[in-house]
């Protein structure tokens, strides 16, 4: 995944109402009206956030065009969560290999 | 024996500037560390993570306040290549030196003498761009996942 569809991807995540419709779709598939009743806003307002949703690549829908039921996407997100562990790993183990390296520097110098 | 428990702390929500801080303890004096921040003779040994190896000829360090400081990152098996370009903010000798790169963030490394040769490093970034600090508001999405993935088990394919 590039930084661009990362990006993408995070941007979407950004709003409460998106991620309490992505959990909503974790328990399964669902219709704009199903999502759209905890919600005390329209749902022209959630056909919004499905559309970002669906741009982002974090749902599809169906192609029957009177029901059209959203389903959750696993990757994108999967993606997106791992980040900070990468960093902190990357980080880590620069560290460890600086350290070795350091290591060898004070044996050769202790031998010449 | 360096401290190995190294504390990775971060903090932030989608409303404030997400950071990431990294402490190492070396049994090494500060100056030792320093230099080897500024030497690419020396990065190419411990920069890349496993399997990434960072080419001598492919790491740029011009060390003053606005030079540039780049490296390249090759992944050992693929030969895929990631550059990575920023710029130093700050460089005193041999306590601290930073760099921003181009998405805003700002990696400054501080080192503290501890005393008897031994030296705290302390990494710190910050201005991590909203792409990355989200990752955080995640953590709290983590139970969402798990039931996520057990959902597209289930789910008839």
């Amino acid at each position: 995944m590039t930084d661009d569809q990362l990006s993408t991807t995070f941007a979407a995540l950004a709003d409460p109402t998106r991620r309490a419709i992505l959990t909503r779709l974790a328990e399964g598939e669902a219709t704009v009206n199903e999502l759209a009743e905890p919600f005390p806003v329209s749902l022209q307002a959630i056909s919004k956030h499905l559309k970002v949703l669906e741009r982002a690549g974090l749902i599809t829908r169906g192609r029957d065009a009177q029901w059209r039921p959203c389903r959750l996407e696993a990757a994108p997100l999967e993606t997106a969560s791992s980040w900070i562990d990468t960093q902190r790993q990357v980080w880590n183990h620069r560290l460890d290999q600086l350290d070795q390296h350091l290591k060898s520097l004070a044996r050769t110098s202790k031998e010449t | 024996m360096p401290d190995d428990t190294a504390t990775i702390t971060t903090t932030g929500t989608d409303d404030d500037l997400g950071e990431v801080t990294i402490t190492r303890d070396f049994d090494f004096p500060r100056e030792m560390l320093f230099a080897a921040f500024f030497d690419p003779e020396q990065l190419t040994h411990f920069w890349g993570p496993p399997g990434i190896s960072t080419p001598v000829d492919k790491i740029t360090i011009d060390a003053r306040p606005g030079g540039v400081f780049a490296t390249t990152m090759v992944d050992d098996a693929s030969g895929a290549e990631y550059p990575n370009e920023g710029v130093f903010v700050e460089i005193v000798e041999p306590e601290r030196f930073s760099w921003k790169e181009p998405s805003g963030m700002v990696t400054s490394s501080t080192l503290t003498d501890l005393g008897g040769g031994r030296t705290r490093l302390v990494i710190h970034q910050t201005n991590v761009p909203a792409m990355y600090r989200s990752a955080e508001a995640l953590e709290g999405f983590n139970a969402s996942l798990t039931r996520m993935a057990e959902y597209l088990a289930t789910r008839p394919s």
